[in-house]
This record gives structure tokens, C-alpha cells and sequence, in this order.
């Protein structure tokens, strides 16, 4: 029974999301959905809306009356409800099959966040916008995007649940040397350099380019002048990309004997499943699978949108069919040379080379200019509500480069310039005036206290052009031309027909734990990870019905995979507290964490207190970059060095005496050390 | 004993209430006609009005979302216990640091000590003001949070007292009152509290604790005794007062008392057995140095190790989870040996030096007996899997039972060569290893004498079946041992989770029965009894004078006996946890704050919180840049252990020589002379 919400201050659902038995569950309390004209999904809305509605205006009067705000609810039957307030929005995140603790679902709160801020980049700045953009006024249009919001929510906690690299959140790259070697050749003098020069290619500057195997990374190849892209924005691209073309779990238990043995038709075992329920459905997604969405909307026309046919295809419901080239629109963290900007649009290709193979490119588009100079504003505007509030008031100096003066002429100018691309701006203009008025009229209060409510609405409409500018659909227009999307496909494809099989073998025996059996008696598993780099190995862990792995098949694997994942979550809880070494003796294993810092040449660094994140973030990358503040933090202390921060999760059988566990540890971080090098660029 | 004086030093609460949501129901209703009790109750009216309010509104939403009643509400600054029940909602906040199961077992003890001396919930708000409950509330709510430090809090441990500076026999002597008292037959069972801290009891640790409000409680307000709870009578000199208070026990705990499970248990387990050799000698050995109410700190005195040895050796020596039982196994050997003290118990004349010299004597014995057992403890150790721990407690239980006496049922008497109610089960076992030769003699003389203590004994029993029939709850023997089982986890080893199903159904049904409280100076004779106990002369006599002499003996020895600081302070912390008797025993000082005690406390609060939540965790070390800190639990116990000055800077790469790895060693070592054995 789980469920994640998204309500406003005044108890209106942004956003919903919930597993089938949450749904049984409010049926039963409220009887069967009654058709009320407009729609099972609508009614279904009022009810969640009724039930967390208490919850909800409770909330607010605790932070209105006391300062306070609910974090958890625990029942007797262990259910969980995680409340979490961004802003003006409350995120309660409820679990009650035990499948998901607390950390889990906060967690849950903070990648949503993530996900919208990804999706709507500066619009989540301002929480009226958000409310806008979460829940659109056109039902169709609400109805796709919260189906995408719970389909990316979804495939989130398939990974979390069924792979490594999402449990710890870092990537986990396919170790085959050379083959990455050449791949990322590849990608820099072949592909990327010729997209780059190509005509067609409407303005748009390849950036990033990386191809996926299932979740691990195969080769990834950042342009010269890019800025480097954030492990949190990778793993989030990551997400989304496996949310577009899932591998579908089922099938892949087929591999990796069948592939090997069966080399007749491997497609028969990849080609992912084309009913309607596994195809992803999202407005601004580009579906590759060209012509396929053109053939099949008119079939679903004239069907009457019952709940099955809105989980059938969303795709018939939406207002303009769309275009399968069309980029996903993404909002990621750049650092130039101008300084560094949180939410920069780019535009993601993702292009399926074959099931479970993907090419993904990330272009910087060409209005992004635009983008800096609203951050930039945004920046001082807030800068400047911060200091009024703070009671730093007096008159506006009329002459001179003061921050303020320094605002009123390029706000003007900006304001110009958008006019000139036809861009709607009267109420940015109209706010601009009014807060012109207030601030540098001679007879007017000057900076004051008074300027806030001012301050905050030109904030608002700086928000909005940028929604206009990049969010609104209106720029989908914009991309890459298909036909040169399809020879980028084409040109990879031919570089990697020959590895095809093997890739997809690889990356699910990435690397064994029967390779290192010899060295560590006794040793189960381990994951090592380099935060700096954002990275992890661990030796494979497949959990699925028809493939046997090393551990065998059935209970046996499936305890260990759950005691790892309660180790990477007990780490975590430690953690939390400041400590960055944990050893547990539990039932017939013997599990130990640890956590370091090096200089760049592995020379290891003094252990320090570490600060609690802030808020009760989750310890991790994905969300909510915690390694980075670790490092950061550390790095103070460090200046004259890079500093780079490991993390080693091991589990012996509990019969090995810890004095050789505890060698088997140093032993490994030693090994490990060197392949994690092997450079990403 | 120094900080018994201060109750409120370490205020943990931040609120507790009690709001009854059947009063506010319309909507013109207000909040306050709910709010039954308010603590701080300073509190604005408003504000209290504004938190029971929401809370109570939120937790009912979620509740009904759920059909599960809210248990822990945490808000960003403080964390709320929650219980809800009919529509009473009880609420109790404590600072984020304190673990989830610590907070929500405090405010379970809250609860059930108020229903313990008022009755159900319901029914005492009927039948009194609000403003007496509220004394009522106030008062077990310093009870509870009263003087204790913060690791108290987070075991919430009974408070014992510190038997290192104290002559193990006085500890004997006690638990030999508390026998002694027994044998009325309208007594169920009793303790005995020395300034607010417990020095023998036969109850379990949740029912002692409820019996010391009523203790501490009449000591504070020394000569004046309450009145305000009904049928409190006087009688004798300033300095020794006697009084009876009603008080209501839930079936589950007075099935403890009169009907453990360990008669059944041993007999189908105990006696099949192959006659175990070496635990009898450890039996003896521990009869001897290990003494009741707190085997911990009694330990502390005994260069053998104590605590796993119960856990290892099948021996019935434990500090035996349910009931009263606790006490007295180590003490019937001794009692046989000293037949004529047990005996002239009753006529309370006893020289307590006599009983010292002759215990000496039979100890040294004891002493060289050990050496044997303890070898043979770590064989047995080794292949004993936890699984089997676990039935010997049980069985321990058993055994404890019948050395108990009291509760000797006909059904043992199958034993035959212990026709005496009184004898252990055991003695048959331990005639060739102790002193054999003057046992048989006594006890001959014993038979006799026990002859119609047995026959009261059957009655009692009778009578209790029949009590617990009319209470509308009818036992059948056949499920006791089910039930003690069950029973002893929620005493014991239950992490306030086990058995809470049930007792929110047992609740309903309330057993009244007595406190009857003996006081000589700083020291209480406490005992549960029979409700018409009071009014039966003849037993408050019987007990009154078996009792008396020997508690102003006890008392003049516990007064002269020097406090003493707490004990060898060593370059390290550590902490003791004892689950079963809920004993703690810690060389932190209550009011210490140096930066490696607080380390050491918010360490120990995590692996509290995390051995509870994770059954399969055996030890655990972690590791701040400050501190390291270790751990390790049994079924019955945890330990914590923290080394001073080890700040040798390390980069937390793992390395095997790095110091926090050799803690478990340490530990070990450290340990052994506070008589927590780790080995």
C-alpha cells in the first residue's frame, strides 16, 4: 500500500500517485467510483483530496500557529507517512506494506522534487507557477503529465529496489577497458564532432554524449567547452531514460545463457513488449519508434476514457500527437565561466540503438542566454527581498554601479530584448514598473521594507517568462532535425553491432564475485564507491527467477540482496549521525561500512566531524548531492588538495574472524582503487 | 542513590496529555471540555487547546487511513509518543535524540501505572474530578522522568540500588523477607525498596516499577501517608507505618504472579534430561555470589563471570525473567543450609552476623566449585544456538519456580524426594555436590515443619483459580505455558512491541488487588495481596511480624552501609543493560557532560534503537571522528563500552589495526571487574 501526494497550502492535490492496493484501499472506504460526467480519475482525485485533507490543513496551522511541521506518522501496523513541506507545497509520501521505510519515502519526496525541477528547471522557483504547471487546468493535460510524473516515479523505485547503482546512487560503468576506450573515442571524433558541424542541427551544441547498457554506462564524452555534468542530473537522465525505454525485466531474465546459446534471433528476447501499458506515455518525449503513435491514435479516438483506457494510452488523449523526434526538455546544473547556474534548458535525445542499448545526447539549446539573464535577475532579486527583510533599507543611490543601479539598466534592457523575439512580456513589464515606481521615484519610500510584495511578483514573472520561454510547449519546435537523429543512430549502431551481445550479456555479469573468491575467502559482496567521481562497482546481484546467479537461486540470494540493502540503509543512518565507520555482526553475516578521504594521489586524508545534512535530507546523490556538501565541507579544511571521499560496503560470512574481515577490507579498497580510475571524460 | 534526591534534574518530557475525544464530538464543543490532563501545565490554555487539537484531529485522519492506531507522531523538533484507546489519546513528546522505542515504552508505563493504581481509564474519570487525576497524572510523570540520567531513559530501566557498596548477605536477607511473606497465602508477591531504589524484588521489572510510585511517593511526604487513595490504615511506631493501597493488575500480570509457566515447563522438559553434572556446581556457586535484586551489580562482587553463564549453562540461575521467581533461585540453597534462618523467619528474631559468618563459610566452598563450571560454560556456549537460549530461559524459569516454593503446585510434588513445598526441585541434583552430608538432616527437620505450608499452598492455589474464574477469565492449565512464555517476553525481553495486542484487549478487564506497604524509615516492605488481605487480621499479623524485626535489621545495615561513589571509574564508559531484569549498570555518572560521555550516550541511544529494531543483530562498532563505541547483546543483555583517550587521528580506511577494532577485546577485559562477562 503506497502512495505519494502533492498538495498546496490550501489542500488542492498536485500531484498524486498510488500503487493498486492504495486504490482498493480508498475504494473500500468510499465504495466504488461513481461516474459523476467527468471521469473515474476525477472522482478518484476528490476522494485522496478528502481523506488527506485534514492532514494537510493541520499541516499548515502547525507551521502558522507553532513553527512546527509533521515529518512522520507511524501507526501500530507499521504504516509510515512521511510529510515533507518545499515551500508552499507538502509532500506526504505513505507506505504500509513494509516494503518502504521512512528514509525510503523521504527519499521518494526528494527525487520527485528533483524530477520537477528537471522537468520545469526554474519554474519550481516560484511556488505559484509550480502549482500551476503540476496541476494544468485542461483535464487531458493534467491527466499526461501526472501519468509521466508516476511513470518516472515508478521506474524510480523498480531501480531502487532492483538495482545497485540506484541504491547507493552513483554509476555504475560496464568495466571493459578498451571497448570504453574506443566508444568514447568514438563518440568525440565521429559522432559528436560531426552533429556539431552538421547544418542541420538548428543551433542546437552537442554537449554530452553517453550510451546506457540497461542502467550502466558504457562510455560517456562531454564536449570541450561543456560543463560537467552533476552525478545527481546523470542518475536523474538516467531515470528517465529508463522510465522511456524500460528493460523489461521479464524478458531480460532470459539472458544471458539464452543470448549466448541462442543466437538465432536474440531480438525475439529483447524486443520490448509493444502493448500500450509498457509504452511509455509522455507528450514531449520522443517516441522513436517512428510512425507507431502516428498509426495507432486514431484507433483509440472514439473510445470513451474509462480507466482502463487511460492506463491503456495516454497518447490518444493528449492534445497534439507528438512528434517522435521531438527532444525531452531537460533543466540541468551548468558551471561557466559566467558563473554557475542551477537549471540550464538542454534538450535530451535518447535514441534506442537496440532493446536495452541507448544513445542519449544532451544538446544546450540556443536561447539558453536568455536563461542566464532570468537566473542572473532572479538572483539579485532575491538577494535584495533577503536584505529588505533583514531591515537593511535606505534611499537609492541615483548614480553610480551599485547592485540595484545595476539592475534597473540591464532589467531594462532585457526587458527590450525579449520584447524583440516576440516574446509575451507585459507582465513582467507591468511588475518592472511597479516596482520602478516604488524604488527609484523621488518622492517614493526608496528600498524599504515595502518594496517585498514587489520584490516577490517580479520574482513571479521572471518565472513566467521563463516558463514561456522554455517549458510551455510551444518550444518544442526546436531540435535537432530527425534525419540527422537518425544517422547518429545509424553510425553507433554500426560501431556497435558486433559488441551488441555482448553488451548486453556484460552488463548483467558486470563484474563477478567469483573473481575475487580466491583473494576473499569469505567475502559475499561488497560495494565501493567513489563519491568524488560519483561512481560504483559491485559485483552483479540478479535477482530474478529464471537466471541463477552466483548465489544461487530463491531465498538464499534474495536474503543477501535484502541484507545489503539494509546495510546500505543502516550505513546511511549512521551516517546521518557523523559516523563514518560501522561493523555489524548480524545473524551469520558480518557487515562493515566504511567511509574515507584521499588526496588526489590516494594518500589518505584524517577522518573529521561530519555535519547532518540540513532538513533531514537523504544521505545520497540523486536527489539531494550530500557527497558534494561532504566534500565541500571537507575541502575547507583541505584547500591545497583535491580532496576525493570513498565509501566501502562489504559482507562476510559471520564465521570469519573479523581480524581477516577487517584485513579483507583494507585489501579491497586497496584493489579497487585502481579500476575506479579509469577516467570518465 | 545521591541523585534519588533530585526529581526532576533531567526533564525529559516537553508535554504529555491525555485528551478525550468522546467530550468534544459537536461542533460547538470546545477543545478544552477534551483535554483531561495537560503537563507542562503552565501551558497557555490556547496553545494547549491548539496541540491537543490538531494532534488528536491529524492522528484520528491518519488512523482512519491506516484503521491502525497512531503510535509516533514526530514533528520536526520534538517526537510524540502516541496511544491511542476508545477515544482517549494519549500524548507524550520527548527531544528527537531519545530512541522511537524508548519514548513509546515510556509512555506505555505511563499509562498502565495509572491504571494500575486507578482502574480503567473510563471508569476513574467517572468516578473522580479531573483535578485529582490530575495530581494523580503529574505525580507518575515525575515518577517516571525523576532523577534518573538519560541512559536510564533510554532502557528505561528500574533504578536499583548500588549493591557494589553494599554486603551481598543484606541482599540475601531481603529476598529472604520477601519469602518469608510469601508464605501467607494472601500474599502474591512483594519487594523490598530502599530510598526509592529497589533492593530485592519478586515481581517483574514492569510491576515494580508501578509498585515504587506508591514507594517514593509516600517517602517524600514521609510521616503525613496518603490518604487520598482509599483504605490507608496506620498503625505502630513514626519510624514504622504500615498501609494498604487498592490496586488493579491486568490478568496477564497476575497470571504471572500465581501462575507461572515453569511448573509445566520443567516438568516436561527439566526432569527427562540426563541429570546435567556441571551446572549444579554454578548453581551453588551463584547461590552464593550472586545476589537478587540486581544479579548485575551483585556480580560485580564475583570474580566469576555471571551474566551468560545463565544464558549458556542450562542452569536455572538467571536473572529469571518473569516474576518473582527472579529472586529466590540463588537463594534456596543457602535457605537450605541456613534452614533454621529461613525458619525462624517467621519469628523474626534473626542475628544477621550469624547468617553472614555461616555464608562465608559455605561460599569459599562455593568457590572452588566454580573453577569447574566455568570451563565447562564455553563448551557449552559454543554449541548452544540462540534458538536454545532462548528455551532456557524458559526453562531457567522453570526451575526458579519451583525453588520459589510458594507456588509449588501438587501436581510437583512427583518429585518425590521433595515432599517439602519449600524445597527446590533441584535439590535432589545439587545433595551430592553442596554440602551433602547436613543436607538430608535439615531438611528432614524441614518436612515436618513445611508439612502445612504445603497444604496451604494447595489451598492458595485453589483459591486463586477460583479468583482468577470469577474475574472472568478462566486459565486452563494447559495453556499456561504458553501464556508464561508469552508473558515473560512482554516482561522481559519485549521491546514494548510483543504482547501489545494483547494487552490492549487484557486492559478492558482490570483484577483489582492491594498494595500493602510496610515502612521502616527509608525502607519498604511493599507486597501485592490479596484484596481481603486487609481485612483478614490474622495474615497482616502474620506478615507483619515475620517481616518486622528482620526489616529493622535490614534497614539499620542499609543506613550504615557507606553510598560510595559509583563504581572503579577506568578509562572507559560503559553501559549494561540488563533486558530481562531491566536493570542497567553504568560507571557514568548521571550528571557528567564531558564531551565523551555525551558521545558515548547518543551512541549507546542508536544501537538501543537499532538492536530493537534489528532482531538479528548480535554487535555492532561504530565509529565518529570523536569516538568508537561497542556493543554487543544476547538475548538478555546489552553492553555498550566506549575507551577513552583512543584519539589517535586515523582516516577511517579500513585497517585492521586500527584501534576501534580491538574494542570487543577490551571490552572483554575491562568488563569482567564490573561482573559483566563477555567472553
Amino acid at each position: 500500500m503506497k502512495c505519494l501526494l502533492v498538495a498546496s497550502e490550501s489542500a488542492e492535490v498536485l500531484f498524486y500517485w498510488t500503487d493498486p492496493e492504495f486504490h482498493i484501499r480508498v475504494q473500500e472506504q468510499y465504495g466504488p467510483t461513481s461516474d459523476d460526467g467527468e471521469g473515474p480519475q476525477h472522482a478518484f482525485e476528490d476522494r485522496i483530496n478528502t481523506l488527506f485533507a485534514p492532514i494537510i490543513i493541520s499541516c499548515s496551522t502547525m507551521v502558522d500557529r507553532l513553527r512546527e511541521s509533521y515529518t512522520t506518522f507511524c501507526t501500530e501496523s507499521n504504516d509510515i507517512y512521511v510529510l515533507h513541506q518545499f515551500e508552499e507545497c507538502l509532500y506526504i509520501a505513505v507506505n504500509g506494506d513494509g516494503e518502504e521505510n521512512e528514509d525510503d519515502l523521504r527519499r521518494k519526496i526528494f527525487v520527485i522534487k528533483k524530477l520537477t525541477e528537471v522537468m520545469f528547471g526554474m519554474v519550481t522557483l516560484s511556488s505559484t507557477l509550480l502549482r500551476k504547471e503540476l496541476r494544468p487546468q485542461d483535464t487531458e493535460q493534467r491527466r499526461a503529465l501526472w501519468r509521466r510524473l508516476q511513470g518516472l516515479l515508478e521506474t524510480y523505485s523498480r531501480l531502487r529496489e532492483q538495482d545497485q547503482s540506484f541504491l547507493v546512487e552513483a554509476v555504475e560503468r560496464l568495466i571493459h577497458p578498451t571497448l570504453c576506450e574506443q566508444c568514447i573515442e568514438f563518440l568525440e571524433r565521429r559522432l559528436v564532432q560531426q552533429l556539431n558541424s552538421s547544418a542541420e542541427r538548428a543551433g542546437e551544441e552537442v554537449q554530452h554524449a553517453f550510451i546506457l547498457v540497461h542502467t550502466k554506462l558504457l562510455a560517456f564524452y562531454s564536449s570541450r567547452n561543456a560543463s560537467t555534468l552533476s552525478s545527481s542530473d546523470l542518475l536523474t537522465l538516467m531515470l528517465m531514460v529508463q522510465h522511456l525505454h524500460p528493460s523489461n525485466p521479464e524478458i531480460d531474465d532470459s539472458s544471458p545463457e539464452d543470448i549466448q546459446d541462442t543466437t538465432a534471433d536474440p531480438e525475439v528476447f529483447y524486443t520490448p513488449e509493444p502493448s500500450p501499458p509498457e509504452h511509455p506515455a509522455d507528450w514531449c518525449s520522443p517516441s522513436v519508434e517512428l510512425g507507431r503513435t502516428d498509426m495507432e491514435a486514431p484507433m483509440f479516438q472514439f473510445v470513451d476514457p474509462d480507466i482502463q483506457m487511460a492506463e491503456d494510452s495516454l497518447q490518444t488523449l493528449q492534445m497534439n500527437p507528438p512528434d517522435p523526434a521531438t527532444p525531452t526538455r531537460v533543466f540541468l546544473e551548468t558551471t561557466l565561466k559566467e558563473g554557475f547556474f542551477p537549471m540550464m534548458p538542454h534538450s535530451m535525445y535518447s535514441l534506442p540503438l537496440w532493446p536495452g542499448i541507448t544513445l542519449v545526447l544532451i544538446t544546450k539549446i540556443p536561447s539558453s542566454q536568455v536563461a542566464m539573464s532570468i537566473y542572473h535577475f532572479l538572483e539579485t532579486v532575491a538577494k535584495l527581498e533577503k536584505r529588505l527583510k533583514d531591515g537593511q533599507e535606505g534611499a537609492v543611490p541615483q548614480r553610480g554601479h551599485t547592485p540595484i543601479q545595476d539592475l534597473r539598466s540591464k532589467m531594462d534592457k532585457f526587458i527590450r530584448v525579449l520584447g524583440n523575439n516576440e516574446i509575451q512580456t507585459s507582465l513582467l513589464q507591468k511588475a518592472w514598473a511597479e516596482f520602478k515606481a516604488k524604488a527609484f521615484s523621488r518622492g517614493g519610500p526608496g528600498l524599504s521594507r515595502q518594496l517585498v510584495p514587489y520584490c516577490r511578483n517580479l520574482h513571479t514573472q521572471l518565472c513566467g517568462v521563463f516558463r514561456q520561454c522554455f517549458v510551455s510547449g510551444s518550444c518544442s519546435t526546436q531540435r535537432l532535425s530527425p534525419s540527422l537523429q537518425d544517422r547518429a543512430l545509424t553510425m553507433v549502431q554500426d560501431k556497435l553491432l558486433d559488441w551488441k551481445d555482448f553488451l548486453l550479456v556484460k552488463s548483467k555479469r558486470n563484474i563477478t564475485m567469483v573473481s575475487y573468491l580466491e583473494e576473499f575467502p569469505g567475502l559475499v559482496h561488497f560495494i565501493y564507491v567513489d563519491r568524488a567521481a560519483g561512481q560504483m562497482i559491485a559485483p552483479s546481484l540478479n535477482m530474478t527467477e529464471r537466471a541463477s546467479s552466483e548465489l544461487g537461486k530463491g531465498p538464499l540470494a534474495q536474503y543477501i540482496k535484502s541484507k545489503v540493502w539494509s546495510l546500505v540503509g543502516t550505513a546511511r543512518r549512521y551516517l546521518q549521525k557523523g559516523y563514518t565507520t560501522v561493523t555489524q555482526r548480524d545473524g551469520d553475516y558480518y557487515l562493515c561500512y566504511f567511509l574515507w578521504f584521499e588526496n588526489e594521489t590516494g594518500y589518505k586524508l584524517e577522518v573529521v566531524d561530519i555535519p547532518s545534512p540540513p532538513d533531514s535530507a537523504p544521505i545520497g546523490m540523486l536527489a539531494w548531492d550530500y557527497y558534494r556538501k561532504l566534500l565541500r565541507y571537507y575541502s575547507k579544511s583541505h584547500s591545497s588538495e583535491v580532496v576525493k571521499c570513498y565509501e566501502l560496503f562489504t559482507m562476510h560470512l559471520g564465521v570469519i574472524p573479523s581480524d581477516y574481515v577487517l584485513q579483507h577490507c583494507s585489501q579491497l579498497a586497496r584493489k579497487l582503487w585502481e579500476p575506479s580510475r579509469i577516467p570518465l571524460l | 542513590m545521591a541523585d534519588s534526591a533530585c526529581p526532576t534534574d533531567s526533564r525529559r518530557c516537553n508535554y504529555f496529555f491525555l485528551y478525550d475525544g468522546s467530550k468534544v464530538q459537536e461542533e460547538g464543543d470546545p477543545t478544552r471540555a477534551g483535554i483531561c490532563f495537560f503537563y507542562p501545565e503552565e501551558t497557555p490554555l490556547e496553545q494547549q487547546e491548539l496541540l491537543c487539537g490538531q494532534l488528536a484531529g491529524v492522528c484520528q485522519c491518519v488512523s482512519e487511513l491506516s484503521r491502525s492506531p497512531v503510535r509516533l507522531l514526530r514533528l520536526r523538533g520534538s517526537k510524540f509518543a502516541v496511544r491511542m484507546k476508545d477515544h482517549f489519546l494519549w500524548a507524550f513528546s520527548c527531544p528527537p535524540d531519545i530512541p522511537d522505542v524508548s519514548v513509546c515504552k515510556l509512555l506505555d508505563q505511563l499509562i498502565s501505572l495509572f491504571c494500575f493504581y486507578n482502574g480503567p481509564i473510563r471508569q476513574s474519570y467517572q468516578l473522580h474530578s479531573r483535578a485529582d487525576l490530575a495530581l494523580r497524572w503529574a505525580r507518575y510523570l515525575t515518577h517516571l522522568q525523576g532523577g534518573s540520567s538519560e541512559l536510564h531513559h533510554i532502557f528505561s530501566c528500574l533504578r536499583t540500588i548500588d549493591s557494589t557498596h553494599i554486603d551481598p548477605l543484606l541482599l540475601l536477607k531481603a529476598a529472604l523477607i520477601l519469602q518469608a511473606c510469601q508464605r501467607c497465602p494472601l500474599v502474591l508477591a512483594g519487594c523490598i525498596l530502599y530510598r526509592g531504589r529497589v533492593v530485592s524484588t519478586q515481581m517483574p521489572p514492569d510491576l515494580t516499577v508501578k509498585v515504587m510510585v506508591h514507594e517514593t511517593e509516600s517517602y517524600s511526604q514521609q510521616d503525613h501517608r496518603p490518604v487520598a487513595n482509599g483504605i490507608s490504615s496506620a498503625c505502630g511506631t513514626p519510624s514504622s507505618s504500615t498501609g494498604t493501597t487498592p490496586v488493579f493488575l491486568t490478568p496477564a500480570e497476575l497470571q504471572a504472579l500465581c501462575c507461572p509457566p515453569v511448573n509445566r515447563t520443567c516438568r516436561s522438559h527439566c526432569t527427562p534430561q540426563p541429570p546435567p553434572r556441571p551446572r549444579k556446581s554454578r548453581l551453588l556457586s551463584r547461590t552464593l555470589s550472586d545476589t537478587p535484586p540486581s544479579e548485575l551489580d551483585a556480580a560485580k562482587l564475583d570474580p566469576a563471570p555471571t551474566p551468560f553463564l545463565c544464558l549458556s549453562d542450562e542452569s536455572c540461575l538467571s536473572p529469571c525473567p518473569s516474576s518473582s521467581q527472579a529472586t529466590t533461585p540463588e537463594f534456596s540453597p543457602l535457605h537450605q543450609s541456613e534452614n533454621p534462618c529461613t525458619t525462624d523467619a517467621e519469628s523474626h528474631d534473626h542475628d544477621l552476623s550469624n547468617e553472614i559468618a555461616s555464608c562465608e563459610l559455605e561460599e569459599e566452598v562455593v568457590r572452588g566449585k566454580m573453577a569447574n563450571g566455568c570451563s565447562k560454560k564455553v563448551e557449552l556456549r559454543m554449541d548452544q544456538s540462540k534458538v536454545e537460549a532462548r528455551g532456557d530461559l524458559i526453562l531457567q524459569n522453570g526451575n526458579g519456580c519451583h525453588t520459589n516454593g510458594y507456588h509449588q503446585e501438587p501436581a510437583s510434588d512427583h518429585h518425590s524426594d521433595q515432599s517439602s513445598g519449600d524445597e527446590p526441585p533441584d535439590t535432589s541434583h545439587l545433595k551430592p555436590l553442596s554440602n551433602g552430608a547436613e543436607m538430608p538432616d535439615k531438611e528432614e527437620k524441614k518436612k515436618k515443619e513445611k508439612a502445612n505450608i504445603k497444604k496451604d499452598n494447595q489451598e492458595r492455589d485453589e483459591n486463586r483459580q477460583a479468583n482468577m474464574k470469577n474475574s472472568g477469565r478462566k486459565i486452563e492449565v494447559k495453556d499456561r505455558e504458553g501464556v508464561g512464555d508469552g508473558e515473560m517476553r512482554e516482561n522481559g525481553m519485549g521491546r514494548g512491541e510483543s504482547g501489545e495486542g494483547e494487552s490492549s484487549e487484557e486492559e478492558q478487564v482490570l483484577l483489582p488487588r492491594a498494595l500493602y506497604q510496610h515502612r521502616v524509615r527509608a525502607l519498604v516492605l511493599a507486597l501485592l495481596v490479596e484484596p481481603h488481605f486487609h481485612s483478614d487480621q490474622a495474615a497482616v499479623e502474620e506478615v507483619s511480624h515475620s517481616s518486622l524485626a528482620s526489616l529493622n535489621g535490614l534497614e539499620a545495615h542499609l543506613r550504615t552501609s557507606t553510598p560510595g561513589g559509583p563504581g572503579p571509574h577506568g578509562p572507559y564508559t560503559f553501559a549494561h543493560y540488563d533486558c530481562i531484569q531491566n536493570t542497567l549498570t553504568t560507571n557514568l555518572s548521571g550528571r557528567s557532560v564531558a564531551p565523551q560521555d555525551r558521545s558515548f550516550v547518543r551512541a549507546t541511544a542508536l544501537l538501543h534503537s537499532h538492536f530493537s529494531q534489528t532482531q538479528t543483530l548480535q554487535e555492532a562498532i561504530v565509529r565518529s571522528a570523536g569516538a568508537a563505541v561497542y556493543s554487543t547483546r544476547s538475548p538478555a543483555q546489552e553492553t555498550y563500552f566506549l575507551q577513552h583517550a583512543t584519539s589517535v587521528r586515523n582516516s577511517g580506511i579500513p585497517n585492521h589495526l586500527d584501534s576501534a577494532f580491538s574494542l570487543p577485546n577490551k571490552a572483554r577485559h575491562r568488563l569482567l571487574k564490573h561482573g559483566v562477562n563477555l567472553l
